[in-house]
């Protein structure tokens, strides 16, 4: 009886792990994607995912796909177009927007091409969009630890964040070292990336952090309701995603998990209650107000003459 | 107002030899001035005259090119700050009320809970502004001039013993500055010190005790009305000589000299 209500899916390990592992990762992932958007870095966490790939790649052609070797490759060369890409704008005429998008293009290029050069055994399109068979042990113990770190980072981060991202002004005249506080964020944002790249693929990994979060804004005017939607949504998303992927063999997961979220998006824009509606109600409310007040103005000034 | 009348206390913070800006581009230099308990200290000037570099070095986010900014009665554990609103995110999901407890986000530091103390200082921060009908609303849904009273709440949570207002009246009406300028009465009748950055002459400056005017790259520090002199104002490059030609009168009734300067 029991084996007549097991779907077909759960027989497989791959899958069983890939639901594991997309549970702990939405937990991970949510926040940090929370904070990007209301960061406005939504784009920035785009370019960063771009640019970890040659790290990424170096990595797998050096010592194949190891995840301590990718995970490596993939800070110092997340780590590396921050620093360049601070560096840029700092000494620079480039904003830090033109140097980072300059930067993770030419790194895209390069990790491509290297991937291309060195023959991969790994197809070119799980690489860019992830597959739900690429989730081993090692993957698991990968996710598992970067979401422990980030959620204890958050523990500590949460209200700097809040303060910073609100005010950076204010809390920069109240913190002592308040680059710190930016700097342990982008360190989040790129351990995620990494430990999304196996089940999203470099390419669509930064849209788990991204979609789930901007549909989490059009449900929720307060943080904690964002953080806990954001989070429903990315677990719902990477579900829904995966087994579409399984059901669809030839279609890679990460297209999957992020065309889920990008639905998700849609009618959260058109049903929830800060969203379309809202937005319009607002735009036409003001528009009332300014013409009643150009009204007013005029009669007052048909008044005035004599 | 409370203003220069505690001249035996000692200030809440000296400036001496100040000098402000860029390595490569000094703004400002041989600044001389100081605050008091009660003083509410008006720094005037024109676009990149330095206000904003004058602001970070008080605040110390910038070290000063020269000089010292010292605190004679030790320098206190928070500066109470409102930065300009072009710098805020207006759409950040949170409520007025917690708006203003992040006055208070050093005394709970990164974890701990808001005591009933604190939650009733917000809640009488909230009242004195007059956006207690607001608290539970989230800030989007403010007013401009709701949300600048909504972050006076949050300096008066601050309860710091200096206070640094930059242009806080740029965005509200006329009925909102004037609820705001009270409080400011009140922080001086409390023995604080105030430094209100502006960049325009209005009725603002009648609640200041002192000026510093900045231009030219240095600064005229005194009394209000002596400061705060068409002479001055052109010298300091604040307006040129046509323009206080057609002002008949710049401040406090001081009649336009034709031929001054």
């Amino acid at each position: 009886m029991a084996e007549f209500w097991t779907p077909e899916w759960m027989e497989f390990a791959f899958m069983r792990r890939a639901l594991v592992a997309t549970t702990a990762l939405s937990a991970s992932i949510a926040p940090v994607g929370a904070f990007l958007v209301l960061r406005r870095l939504s784009l920035a966490g785009e370019a960063m995912a771009h640019a970890i790939t040659p790290g990424i790649v170096i990595a797998f052609v050096v010592a194949g796909l190891s995840v301590g070797s990718l995970l490596i490759g993939g800070l110092i060369a997340g780590i590396g177009v921050a620093a360049l890409t601070s560096l840029l704008a700092r000494v620079t005429i480039l904003r830090s927007d033109a140097s980072l998008a300059s930067l993770y293009l030419i790194a895209l290029a390069v990790g491509i091409t290297i991937l291309s050069a060195a023959g991969s055994a790994v197809p070119l399109k799980s690489f860019l969009f992830g597959s739900i068979l690429g989730i081993d042990n090692d993957s698991m113990i990968l996710i598992g630890a970067v979401a422990t770190i980030t959620l204890c980072a958050f523990v500590v981060l949460l209200r700097p964040l809040i303060v910073s991202t609100l005010d950076p002004t204010f809390f920069e005249s109240q913190s002592k070292n308040p680059q710190l506080i930016e700097q342990m964020f982008m360190l989040l944002v790129v351990l995620n990336l990494l430990a999304a790249f196996k089940t999203l693929g470099t390419l669509m990994a930064v849209g788990l952090m991204i979609l789930p979060a901007t549909s989490a804004r059009y449900w929720s005017a307060t943080i904690t309701g964002q953080l806990l939607i954001g989070f429903a949504f990315c677990l719902g998303s990477c579900w829904a995603g995966l087994l579409i992927s399984f059901y669809a063999p030839e279609t890679p997961s990460g297209p999957c998990i992020v065309l889920v979220a990008g639905v998700i998006f849609v009618i959260s824009l058109l049903f929830a209650p800060l969203g379309l509606r809202a937005g319009l109600k607002s735009v036409a409310a003001k528009t009332r107000a300014r013409s009643s007040e150009n009204v007013q103005q005029s009669k007052e000034i048909q008044h005035e003459i004599p | 107002m409370a203003a220069g009348v505690r001249k035996n206390t000692p200030a809440i913070l000296n400036c001496d030899g100040l000098a402000l800006g860029y390595p490569a581009h000094e703004l400002a230099h041989g600044l001389q001035f100081h605050v008091q308990p009660g003083d509410v200290l008006a720094v005037v000037g024109h676009n990149g005259s330095g206000k904003t570099t004058f602001v970070k070095t008080v605040l110390g986010m910038r070290p000063p090119l020269a000089g010292t900014l010292s605190w004679p009665r030790g320098r206190p554990r928070e500066i109470g700050y409102l930065a300009q609103l072009s710098e805020f995110d207006r759409r950040f999901p949170i409520k007025t009320r917690d708006l203003a407890a992040m006055g208070a986000w050093r005394g709970f530091g990164f974890r701990g809970r808001v005591d009933e103390a604190t939650r009733a200082r917000i809640t009488m921060a909230l009242e004195a502004t007059g956006v207690a009908e607001v608290a539970d609303q989230p800030i989007y849904t403010l007013s401009g001039g709701q949300l600048q009273r909504a972050l006076f709440s949050r300096v008066i949570v601050q309860d710091a013993p200096l206070i640094l207002l930059d242009e806080p009246f740029a965005a509200v009406d006329q009925r909102t500055e004037a609820q705001l300028l009270d409080v400011i009465d009140q922080w001086s009748a409390e023995g604080r010190g105030v430094i209100l950055v502006v960049h325009d002459l209005s009725a603002v400056l009648d609640r200041c005790s002192h000026a510093l005017l900045l231009g030219g790259g240095r600064g005229v520090y005194g009394a209000v009305d002596e400061v705060l002199t068409v002479q001055n104002l052109v010298a300091q490059g604040y307006m040129s000589e046509s323009q206080a030609a057609w002002a008949p009168r710049i401040y406090r009734g001081t009649e336009l000299e034709a031929g001054h300067g």
